[in-house]
């Protein structure tokens, strides 16, 4: 069984869009990347798969039940919102326990110990804490209870690069223990590091869902060359060559094809240093947005 | 459970600080007690130089008003109007400050339906009315034992005490509801004191004087006659009816809006 | 400027609603004083009744059964809707910011929170006025409308002259409340809780004369209204005090706010 399936579910507001025909699956154990920018339409497909919001048609489900219908299914959940907000005059172990008192276990073990990971302080104020140890609040309040699927919406934001660190460690722990992770996110770095499978959305739609192996591979390559002498612009321009630029006496273009074809390509003039390596996913996630919206 | 005790947690403070409102302002009502029985009697005296009709007319009404029962029932429409207020915020803000301070994402996100959330939300703010109410009444018993210069009845005393839980009733009700209708309540306050204040001007300008039947149906206020009370020991079944109904429609209302609401980001 | 405009628009529907509500409130006094006036009493013995008894028969102190004296009798709810308004824009208008977390927005533009605070006072001035005029239009209208005895728009006048004092009173007491306490959320309750204080100490005074000290706490006894219906004018001995009282709880507002440690 997957443990999120998202059928052809749109939600619109009004005139203005929501998501449209939003159709995929996060298989158990996975680490799923969902990425888009900023108004994609990211929130809103996590919120309706809460139950937050409810959807104009289709369905999302987690482990086949919708949360609306069958709310224990949330029991398996922990969900981290892109902006943390608690009761105030609450201590900070106080709302943890009270957060522990809707899953029938006891947390108590589980709390001191993230608390020690993310380096939080239980006995403060929540009224007190920084927005970064709000989000601290806000992970082990999302972990406590070993949930089977964590919902991630935009966690790194306010978290300090050493804090993101052990947060993502944290996260593939708990895959380890066979936690399925779902994950969305504008900042391409986090999703390359840490994700399986990508979905990528765009205005409301999914544009693109892939393996990240198969999203990264794809057979494009990024290729820099350094030549001794400036070399003519027409030389490169062959099928499968893109974003092609020249400067000075270097050149720089992703290839995407049979790698022989441009090595031979290559050896055919003098160079004085070449790099081939594989292009990061903000390139090919631009790559696809521009090629998006030309077709539009 | 949690929910409900966690609920109480956030209310006690307030529901302290009208419990002893409400308390005070009895005790300054019933401090004055004596000094218009006083009052009450030197004006006798006065009337017995006027005809026996106008003397028998004022004669009975100043002695019913006197009485501690009239007294009170005078009073008591003060200490009503605070006690709707109370109710009101409280109904107003039980189910809306989770949007409003931004903590939806934390609650309707664990294992419970909203309906739960609603019912523990409701349970909730009806034991702290429960014991607004409660605490209120033992408190007015032993202060209206104190200041009494004649006998009451009991019954009467407290069945005219009991219409504060029913009008508390229906206006938190009325706050639940009007709270789950108006989806973006930035602020309480307004709405509540609005709904009150108004209901209560409706009272007693609209729905003051004779023949106004119908016109009482309109403000809560006025579905508990005092001198019907006093008169008949019960209440008016028409009127009680009524309000029934405004709880029921309320609440239920309020499930139904709250459970298919949307809860959307913060921003 | 930008932010006395920006005020005035934000409040605009509110400031609706206020109105039309008022001019209902006025509509539906005024159409049940036929009710009132046909009723008649023995007046000889009515003013010979104890203070606290007539209050306690819920006629208060005027003899409605005159046009004026059932205005000043309506007057006293026209006056605490207008106070409800006064004290929840005083507080919500300083409140708001921190409230709705747009304080950063506001503070971090290179003006002084003196400025701030002036534009703001200034808006809520406004609507205050704004409010003003309105129940005086509609008083005068529907009065007229209904009276069928001497003109008392003169009265009228007068009355809505205090009413905007007390206006002025809850307005800046809002305000001053909300930049003292540390709180944003809890600067309406507060604000308020005041109100119903005072309201209910009117209440309480009208009951008997041992307890009229209190009517300090109480803006709504500072004006006697007893003597505008029987066609006194506003006492400079009161509206002089008042003032004072006004322009030493905006110096509050003015100096809490400085000092204040803004919340984001």
């Amino acid at each position: 069984m997957s443990a999120i399936e998202f059928k052809k579910l749109t939600k619109s507001y009004g005139k203005s869009r929501g998501i449209i025909d939003v159709n995929f699956k996060v298989e158990e154990g996975d680490i799923f990347g969902f990425i888009g920018p900023n108004g994609a339409g990211k929130s809103t497909a996590i919120r309706t798969l809460l139950g937050l919001i409810h959807p104009t048609s289709g369905s999302a489900t987690i482990f086949g039940k919708s949360c609306i219908e069958h709310p224990q299914v949330k029991k398996d959940v922990g969900y981290l919102p892109s902006e943390v907000f608690y009761y105030d005059h609450m201590r900070v172990i106080d709302l943890l326990n009270y957060s522990a008192s809707f899953y029938k276990k006891d947390c108590k073990k589980r709390i001191r110990e993230l608390a020690e990971i993310m380096d939080l302080d239980l006995k403060k104020k929540i009224d007190d804490l920084s927005f970064g140890n709000r989000k601290k609040v806000g992970i082990v309040q999302g972990l406590l209870h070993d949930p089977k699927l964590i919902i991630l919406d935009e966690p790194t934001s306010g978290l300090d690069p050493l804090m993101q660190q052990k947060f993502f460690e944290l996260i593939r722990d708990e895959n380890k223990k066979g936690a399925t992770i779902f994950f969305s996110s504008h900042i391409l770095g986090e999703v390359q590091r840490m994700c399986n499978r990508v979905a990528l959305i765009k205005e409301g739609r999914i544009i693109k869902l892939e393996k990240m192996s198969d999203l990264r591979e794809n057979n494009y390559k990024r290729i820099r060359i350094e030549t001794p002498a400036a070399i003519d612009r027409s030389f490169f321009e062959m099928p499968g060559v893109s974003k092609l630029e020249l400067k000075d006496h270097m050149v720089n273009f992703l290839f995407r094809g049979d790698i022989n074809t441009v090595i031979r390509k290559i050896s055919q003039t003098n160079i004085a240093n070449l790099l081939i390596e594989e292009p990061d996913l903000e390139e090919i996630f631009l790559h696809y947005y521009e090629k998006e919206g030309e077709t539009v | 459970m949690n929910m409900y005790l966690h609920e109480l947690k956030s209310m006690r403070r307030s529901t302290l600080i009208w419990i002893c409102a409400m308390i005070a302002l009895a005790a300054i009502y019933f401090s004055v007690y004596r000094g218009i029985v006083s009052d009450a009697a030197g004006f006798k005296r006065l009337l017995g130089g006027y005809p026996e009709p106008v003397r028998a007319a004022l004669g009975i009404s100043v002695d019913s008003i006197t009485s501690l029962l009239g007294f009170y029932s005078m009073i008591f429409s003060f200490i009503t109007l605070c006690a709707a207020i109370q109710a009101m915020n409280l109904g107003t803000s039980v189910l809306s400050k989770e949007v409003r301070e931004r903590t939806a994402d934390f609650l309707l996100v664990k294992p419970v339906s909203r309906s739960a959330v609603v019912s523990a939300k409701l349970l909730a703010a009806f034991t702290m009315i429960m014991a607004t109410d409660v605490i209120y009444y033992l408190a007015v018993s032993l202060m209206a034992s104190m200041v009494k210069t004649s006998d009451y009845s009991g019954r009467i005393f407290f069945l005219i005490n009991l219409t504060l839980f029913f009008i508390q009733l229906i206006f938190l009700a009325i706050g639940v509801a009007v709270s789950v209708f108006f989806a973006k309540l930035k602020s309480v306050i307004p709405v509540s004191l609005g709904v009150v204040f108004g209901l209560y001007m409706i009272g007693a300008i609209i729905a003051a004087g004779k023949d106004n039947a119908a016109a009482r149906f309109i403000s809560p206020f006025k579905y508990f006659d005092m001198t019907y009370i006093i008169k008949h020991t019960g209440y008016e079944p028409s009127y009680l009816i009524a309000g029934a109904g405004i709880v029921i429609a309320a609440i239920a209302i309020s499930y139904i809006i709250y459970v298919k609401k949307d809860i959307h980001a913060v921003n | 400027m930008n932010i006395f405009l920006r005020e005035l628009k934000a409040n605009r529907k509110a400031l609706i609603i206020w109105s039309v509500c008022m001019f209902l409130l006025v509509l539906s006094g005024m159409s049940k004083y036929t009710a009132y006036s046909s009723s008649g009493q023995n007046n000889a013995l009515f003013n010979s009744m104890p203070h606290s008894l007539k209050a306690l028969l819920g006629f208060g102190s005027f003899d409605v059964t005159t046009m004026s004296g059932y205005f000043a009798m309506l007057f006293l709810y026209i006056e605490l809707t207008v106070a409800i308004h006064a004290v929840l824009l005083g507080a919500g208008i300083v409140a708001k910011e921190e409230r709705d977390k747009t304080t950063e927005f506001l503070i971090v533009k290179p003006l002084s929170r003196t400025a701030v605070i002036t534009a703001k006072l200034f808006a809520a001035l406004v609507e205050v006025f704004v409010l003003n005029i309105v129940t005086l239009v509609s008083s005068i209208f529907m009065v007229d409308a209904y009276n069928k005895g001497a003109d008392i728009s003169g009265e009228i006048v007068r009355f809505m002259v205090s009413m905007f004092i007390v206006q002025l009173i809850f307005l800046s007491l809002g305000a001053a409340l909300a930049a003292f306490i540390k709180n944003p959320k809890a600067s309406g309750s507060l604000s308020a809780g005041v109100l119903l204080a005072s309201f209910v100490v009117s209440k309480i005074t009208d009951l008997t004369d041992r307890l009229n000290m209190l009517n300090l706490l109480s803006p709504f006894k500072y004006f006697s209204y007893k003597d505008l219906v029987e066609g006194g004018g506003l006492s400079a001995g009161i509206i002089i005090p008042a003032i004072l009282l006004v322009a030493v709880l905006s110096a509050l507002t003015y100096f809490f706010y400085r000092k204040r440690d803004l919340n984001v």
